[in-house]
């Protein structure tokens, strides 16, 4: 239980292919996807009118969010298509309180709201497991095997998607505060979450090998509203799906999908710990940087975090340091976190792993996916001969985000035992059919299993009903709020 | 499903608890010549061939 940032989400969008085809579609193979869904859900029932993208953090609304010409072109040939938007969407939200649906020709999981972070977790990979689960439904109509789904975030090409971390702040404190707070930690938390890539994209300065992100590339600025150009290291949408005037919803595009449970829990846990000091004003003034969006790509790019990045007032400071000086924050003003065992947890993990790092950065091979990759893949050069600008290599990065279990290089790892996989099996088979109980995801969930045929629309802060009544959502932020819908609905959640 | 260090006790694979992380896999790492196996069978184009269109 944390009352500064009480609810968690994320967001993974999965880059999918027809390998039998010269020319996969991603359209066509995510839509074909979702309908090949089992789960019990309401289909194609979203609340777009309640959806606010355009309006910013800094107090203005947009007309239009950007992409670049080549997705301006594939759009105007989607509009020929001989189904509507909403057909392409295909939004499904199921009985666990997540969203599964089609976000820009990817099939993307966005898991229900989680009050702790091993919660999240598991609604993670249960995530992972109904999307592997509808490629096998989808496979065996192709007799054979010929769809390959991938959680990562780029095509190598320059294109990429998103998995996208989700916070509910207190809207007291000014975003000015949050940001200047925020950056450093952000751009250096990639330590322990970057999933690692080989090779480059993108504009910048060419680069041979494994770099500790694949997202970083791709970041352009500071600050934005936008999400397909010019990629922010905070995204500026103002969209709080709760109060607004009591919260924010911070949503960071920046970081990457982790294969590795560890690390998605350590860079959740981390960032929650962070933004608690932010919110409870506890932070001291962070180092300022003087270039923070080429430091991005430069910590990437540096696999020890001692590359010097240049300060704003003089001199340098390395990523590890930085995120050192944040771990001291939080260790100075440990009285402010509720005592739980998550955040004792999160502190020791983050601890020991800042710490291997410094001295022992082999010993991250075990639960950091870029780290585990070099592992994997310094064997493999060896055994094989070959170099890091061998072509094979950005095909091997890629199968280690397959979300096959007879071919991904990360479920192999876990299938002989050599990573960390942090939470049970049972807890994910769970997972999949069921929602938190402590958070508003229960009673969306619920509404699901027992309304489904009465929802005329659903979204994450309400569901309207086909008799014209609607649960509002909006409120419902901590576990008492769940409590009290419950008590006061107690025909409605009765058991049907 | 709220206490992570539940989780840790009940995992399978082994020993090292002092630090309060969880529990080291095993680094005797007999998979590993079968994943180098897997590795070989990788179609060395299969990045060329992954075209995906840009997301958020």
């Amino acid at each position: 239980m944390n009352s500064t940032v009480p609810l968690l989400g994320l967001e993974t969008e999965y880059g999918i292919i027809r390998e039998d085809l010269a020319d996969s579609d991603p359209v066509e193979e995510s839509m074909a996807l979702l309908k090949r869904c089992e789960q019990k859900s309401v289909f194609k029932c979203w609340a777009y009118n309640r959806e606010r993208t355009h309006l910013d953090m800094r107090g203005f609304t947009v007309s239009h969010l950007a992409q670049d010409e080549e997705e301006d072109e594939f759009c105007a040939e989607d509009r020929k298509r001989s189904y509507s938007y909403w057909e392409m969407k295909s939004d499904r939200v199921l009985t666990n309180g997540a969203r599964f649906y089609n976000d820009h020709t990817h099939p993307e999981y966005s898991t229900p709201e989680c009050a702790s972070v091993m919660d999240l977790i598991a609604h993670d990979l249960a995530g992972e497991h109904i999307v592997r689960e509808c490629v096998r439904l989808r496979n065996q109509d192709l007799d054979g095997a010929p769809l390959q789904v991938f959680k990562n975030n780029t095509d190598y090409s320059g294109h990429s998607y998103g998995t996208h971390d989700n916070y509910l702040i207190p809207r007291r404190l000014d975003f000015d505060v949050w940001i200047r707070n925020l950056v450093p930690f952000l751009i250096t938390r990639q330590l322990y979450a970057g999933s690692g890539k080989v090779g480059f994209e993108g504009k910048s300065e060419p680069f041979t090998g494994l770099q500790l992100s694949q997202r970083s590339d791709f970041i352009e600025t500071v600050l934005s509203i936008e999400t397909m150009t010019q990629r922010p290291i905070v995204n500026t949408r103002d969209e709080p799906h709760a109060t607004p005037d009591r919260f924010r919803r911070l949503h960071l595009i920046l970081g990457d999908a982790n294969m590795s449970p560890y690390a998605t829990a350590l860079k959740v846990g981390v960032t929650r710990l962070v933004l608690t000091l932010i919110g409870e004003e506890k932070l001291a003034p962070p180092p300022d940087l003087a270039d923070p969006v080429d430091d991005v790509k430069r910590i990437s790019r540096d696999r020890t975090g001692t590359v010097a990045l240049k300060r704003q007032e003089g001199g340098t400071i390395s990523a590890l340091e930085i995120q050192e000086w944040y771990l001291e924050q939080v260790h100075q003003n440990k009285g402010v976190f509720e005592d739980t065992a998550e955040r004792d947890w999160v502190l020791n993990e983050w601890e020991r792993t800042l710490n291997d790092l410094r001295h022992h950065p082999e010993k991250l091979a075990d639960r950091i996916d870029w780290a585990i990759k070099e592992s994997l893949f310094m064997d493999f050069l060896k055994s094989e001969g070959l170099t890091w600008d061998d072509p094979l290599m950005q095909s091997l990065d890629l199968e280690y985000h397959n979300l096959d279990l007879e071919r991904g290089l990360f479920n192999g790892l876990v299938e002989s035992g050599e990573v960390v996989t942090l939470v049970p099996p049972r807890d994910v088979e769970t997972a999949v059919d069921h929602a938190p109980e402590n958070t508003r995801a229960h009673i969306r969930g619920q509404m699901v299993g027992q309304e489904r045929d009465n929802i005329r629309s659903i979204h994450w802060t309400g569901v309207e009903f086909t008799n014209g009544e609607y649960l509002d959502l909006t409120d419902i932020v901590h576990p008492q709020d769940v409590e009290a819908v419950l008590n006061s609905n107690k025909e409605l959640f009765a058991c049907k | 499903m709220n206490d992570p260090l539940r989780r840790e006790e009940k995992k399978e694979s082994s020993p090292d608890h002092k630090d309060g992380g969880p529990s080291r896999p095993d680094v005797s790492r007999p998979g590993r010549d079968d994943l180098l196996k897997r590795m070989k069978k990788v179609d060395p184009k299969q990045s060329e061939k992954y075209k995906q269109r840009t997301g958020q």
